[in-house]
């Protein structure tokens, strides 16, 4: 285990830390962190960044120290290397850009004194005296991968927060988008990021500066333009090295000239952004070849690489990168509020070719199901109050997914929300994505920052809703594939057939049935409907009243208490629906589609909240053609008039008629399966 | 009547610890040998601190009024004290016009292992650069002392135009003297400055002061305590919570280890634990410096040391009274002694 410490604990020294144990972890060597140096303060996208390595150190023998960025030795850093349990040989280096021997004899000598031992000293400022301003000078891990040809050069543009305030950056980030040579993404400071997000207009693919590793940004980069005003940070500076040494190409719009004034290979480009578009297309992109040649020809003395520290330090030939993924398509399907999600996946991986490889990862509500089905399920973290931050379920899953998944795997999620894990996983092992999302969102819902990962996916397959009004288009362009409705099968039995055996299996006779799917109360306390419900199918002789809920899942206790009413946790609840006379249900996608697909008689009685869907447009859409009915959740008394006319008034009936006549697009289950099941999702 | 001899001390005077108490001492000593000027040099070194103590205290006595900052420093003999001052500095700041300057080396040039100490040739060319001076000496505090200088020279080239004072300019230590307690227990203690350099690891930290000793005081402890170590046969008390006196009290070994890079270049806790009536245990190079006044072991050796004279009084106010005998190699006069060969080359030379 080798431990990377820095000089100093502050934000730029935990940076240079977590930045020089990545481009080490990269090369095969077990770097950790000590996880009780993280600041309190590390904004989000640099907690992310750091979990890979932090290590409870409790009990931990440690076989090498790092110290880096050791330009200045603090007090508390050599307290806490005292505490360490190191090994008695282990040896330890530090390594920094001192500005005279005096402070390299200090860092030295104090670490020495700190953990007993001698360490070796290296001076970047020796190794490479010309270093881009604010680099540590810890440079790129490994040479960057090639893009595949005929591919889209990635345009990395990172701004600083006042280029953003500049009149007319906007325009030209948008003529940027639209460059059909490039694909831009737009690298921004924390909080410009969320104000450009935040605007009507955008470019698609927006990050934050801290939304990825350096070196991640850097690989994802063809073609890097640094543009804005002030001093290059540490961690500007470390992906224009990245980028100079993946022989790529950096072109410097600073307005003082922070890169290109050094002798580094970088192209000066024009200070003004407008100027940008054109620059690009008519100097650069033909030339890209020409320019990369020079940049590998060059000899730059600012560059390091991290071979030669890793030589200097005494580290051994670095273990085999990891190895590429054997193509494996991973399923995760978010959670939402029940399981719909992960029915629909599942619904797409049984129309795949049976050869390929594939795997789910999934919240403990799904596995049950998931597993059931027999595939392979990575057990994901769900959101809790009880966890200390708000989002430590998602760094636990980042640490599981960048585990599980491999350069050459695919990645297909099926939600409406874009976790910072699956978007950091997909970028930084550089995975083909696809994304499957339902059209349907609510008034409000459809903003450019709901939709601003969707760049990072190589295909955004969305299932369409049967009726042509309730598909909104949310983005455009050829990676939006659009398939039918993706729909549960009918049940393999009939009607009669699964009467029959649930009444062998109940062992009571019964001569309607009702089926109540109205969900187990995450979503919205449907406790009032559930107990009108059974109030009535009580008073009916002869009735069963079915109320379905997943595995799991909890209903009040109080519907325990009827004797009609029987609470069923299964995962077989289309079966007894098409079996009953009468469906009482949410309006969820699959739900909703199962309904008409399988011409069912049901009141469906819409679940709303702002992250949800909008079941109530949905539900109305069948009402209003006559193929349902819609009773909204306060309306108790019309719901009772419903099921009475449903059971007694030849209701059912009719909505049966009309389903039958009715000519619903064909189901997309298959279209949807052949498109991820494609070799070149682009 | 022959002219009294100019003699300008160069120094910071907000240098902490026992360093400061000899160079006071010193002070009243060379008084005796020509007129005194002091100038104070205000290094980024010691930045924050106020004048130390003793040196006021010696300053009032002699009723010198140190110069700060002067822009020319012109005697016949200029003593500048630790050079090492002047490691995070660009120039310094004065010019030395003198016939001798001596620069007194109380930081070693080399750490255990031949490792460079401080940037020694950095400090020793900014004084060169300021001096114009007959004759440049450097003047080790100790035979250890002289021992890195010896080394680093050897390693970095010899500084052109610097020759090594063959005299050690060693810490006076004109402690009180007192008698070694009859019934000695083992209560062990150390002091010293809060620094990492002087500390072992905690591995032999729990060798020298183990559970099962009557006491182990630490004094300067304060890295231990923010440590938050769970050694609850352990006395932490932070540099300065006691006087020295209060803490030599509560023991009757002083067991003295640094951390293995590092090493004293005089020793001066340890004269003041001997002078104090205490066995004191160290390093044997750290020992040597005080003949066999201080028993020279490793950490493992220290429990035996500790019960043998405990079982025996009269081995230990013989070991006492050989450590109070070896100080007397660090008494004013003996300093006054080498000082005055010095002064009298000077004064000669200067007369001439």
């Amino acid at each position: 285990m080798i431990l990377i410490e820095a000089g100093e604990r502050t934000d730029q020294g935990f940076e240079a830390k977590v930045h020089f144990a990545a481009q080490l972890s990269a090369r095969g060597h077990p770097a950790v962190i000590d996880d009780t140096t993280l600041p309190e303060t590390l904004e989000r996208g640099g907690r992310y960044e750091a979990a890979p390595y932090l290590r409870d150190l409790t009990g931990a023998r440690i076989d090498r120290l790092i110290v880096v960025a050791a330009e200045a030795v603090a007090e508390p850093v050599l307290i806490r290397l005292r505490q360490i349990d190191f090994a008695p040989e282990a040896p330890v280096t530090v390594i920094g850009r001192f500005p005279e021997r005096q402070s390299r004899i200090s860092a030295q000598s104090k670490i020495a004194y700190a953990t007993g031992r001698e360490p070796q000293v290296i001076d970047l400022a020796a190794l490479a005296p010309a270093a881009l301003p604010g680099s540590t000078g810890l440079s790129a891990a490994a040479p960057l991968p090639d893009q595949a040809a005929g591919q889209v050069p990635n345009l990395i543009l990172l701004l600083t927060a006042d280029a953003l305030a500049e009149p007319g950056t906007l325009a030209t980030l948008l003529a940027l988008d639209h460059l059909p040579s490039l694909r831009l993404h737009v690298v921004l400071p924390g909080r410009a990021r969320d104000h450009l997000k935040a605007l009507p207009f955008a470019p698609a693919r927006i990050l934050g500066l801290a939304d990825l590793a350096p070196a991640a940004l850097a690989q994802l980069a063809d073609v890097a333009v640094v543009a804005g005003e002030g001093a290059p940070s540490d961690r500007l500076a470390a992906i224009a090295t990245d980028v100079i040494a993946g022989g790529r190409t950096l072109i410097d719009c600073t307005m003082d000239a922070a890169f290109a004034g050094t002798n580094a290979p970088v192209l000066r480009g024009p200070q003004h952004l407008a100027a940008l578009p054109n620059y690009l297309s008519h100097t650069v992109l033909p030339n890209r070849a020409e320019i990369a040649r020079r940049v590998a020809e060059s000899s730059w003395a600012g560059l390091l690489r991290i071979e030669t520290l890793e030589t200097m330090i005494g580290l051994t030939a670095p273990v085999a990168p990891e190895p590429a993924g054997t193509g494996r398509i991973l399923f995760l399907p978010t959670n939402g509020n029940g399981l719909g999600h992960a029915r629909r996946a599942m619904l797409v991986v049984r129309e795949m070719p049976k050869e390929r490889e594939i795997a789910f990862a999934a919240f403990p509500s799904c596995i049950p199901m998931l597993s059931a089905a027999g595939y392979d399920c990575l057990p994901l973290v769900s959101k809790s109050r009880v966890h200390g931050v708000e989002h430590a379920n998602d760094l636990v899953n980042f640490m599981r997914l960048r585990r599980a998944l491999r350069e050459g795997d695919r990645l297909v999620f099926d939600g409406g929300y874009v976790f910072d894990s699956i978007h950091r996983t997909i970028l930084e092992k550089r995975l083909e994505a696809t994304w499957i999302r339902r059209g349907l969102w609510q008034a409000g819902q459809i903003t450019p920052s709901a939709l601003h990962r969707e760049g990072t996916f190589a295909q955004v397959i969305v299932p369409e809703e049967a009726f042509p009004e309730l598909n909104t288009d949310l983005s455009f362009g050829r990676h939006i594939r659009k398939v039918g409705p993706i729909v549960g099968d009918r049940p393999a039995h009939d009607a009669a057939t699964t009467r029959a055996k649930l009444a062998e299996r109940l062992g009571r006779e019964f001569r309607e049935l009702v089926v109540t799917m109205l969900g187990g109360g995450v979503a919205a306390d449907r406790t009032a409907q559930m107990q009108l419900l059974s109030a009535l199918c009580e008073r009916r002789k002869g009735c069963l009243h079915l109320t379905l809920i997943w595995p799991g899942s909890t209903v009040p206790p109080a519907l325990y208490g009827w004797k009609n009413t029987l609470v069923c946790q299964t995962r077989n609840a289309p079966d007894y629906a098409a079996a009953a006379d009468l469906v009482v249900t949410a309006a969820g996608y699959n739900s909703f589609h199962e309904v008409l697909y399988h011409r069912l008689p049901a009141i469906f009685v819409p679940q709303m909240a702002g992250f949800m869907d909008d079941q109530d447009r949905r539900a109305r859409a069948a009402s209003d053609r006559g193929l349902a009915v819609t009773v909204a959740a306060e309306e108790l008394l019309l719901l009772e008039r419903e099921v009475t006319a449903f059971l007694d008034g030849g209701k059912g009936a009719e909505l049966r008629s009309a389903l039958a006549a009715v000519d619903l697009p064909k189901c997309g289950n298959k279209a949807a399966a052949d498109l991820v099941a494609a070799e070149d999702w682009r | 009547m022959r002219t009294p001899l100019r003699i300008a001390y160069v120094l910071d005077p907000r240098f902490p610890g026992g360093t400061s108490s000899a160079v006071a001492a010193e002070l009243k000593v060379a008084a005796r040998f020509g007129r005194i000027t002091v100038h104070a040099v205000e290094g980024s070194m010691f930045r924050g601190r106020t004048v130390a103590p003793a040196l006021e205290t010696a300053f009032d006595d002699l009723g010198i009024e140190p110069v700060w900052d002067a822009p020319v420093i012109s005697a016949d003999l200029v003593i500048l004290h630790n050079p090492a001052f002047l490691k995070f500095e660009r120039q310094f700041g004065a010019r030395i016009f003198c016939r001798d300057l001596i620069a007194v080396t109380h930081e070693n040039f080399e750490r255990p292992g031949g490792v460079e100490g401080f940037d020694a040739a950095k400090c020793l060319a900014l004084i060169d650069r300021a001096t114009l001076a007959l004759r440049k000496h450097v003047a080790p505090v100790s035979a250890a002392n002289r021992r890195t200088l010896a080394g680093w020279f050897a390693r970095q080239g010899a500084p052109a135009g610097w020759q090594v004072l063959p005299d050690d300019w060693f810490n006076i230590c004109a402690f009180e003297t007192l008698p070694p307690t009859a019934t000695p227990a083992d209560r062990r203690g150390r002091h010293s400055r809060a620094g990492f350099e002087k500390f072992p690891s905690l591995e032999i930290m729990d060798r020298c002061f183990p559970a099962h000793a009557g006491a182990n005081v630490i004094l300067g402890a304060d890295g231990l305590i923010a440590q938050r170590l769970a050694r609850p046969h352990w006395t932490l008390l932070p540099f300065g919570a006691k006087s020295v006196e209060e803490y030599f009290g509560m023991i009757d070994f002083m067991v003295y280890f640094t951390s293995p890079a590092w090493r004293e270049s005089f020793g001066r806790v340890l004269a003041e634990a001997m002078a104090a009536g205490k066995v004191v245990i160290s390093d044997p190079a750290t020992a040597e410096s005080f003949g066999g006044g201080v028993i020279g072991a490793a950490p493992d050796e220290v429990d035996a040391i500790v019960a043998r004279h405990v079982a025996e009084p009269k081995l230990y106010r013989a070991q006492v009274a050989r450590g109070q005998a070896a100080m007397a190699r660090f008494s004013a006069e003996a300093f006054a002694a080498m000082f005055g060969a010095v002064a009298d080359r000077a004064g000669g030379r200067a007369a001439a």
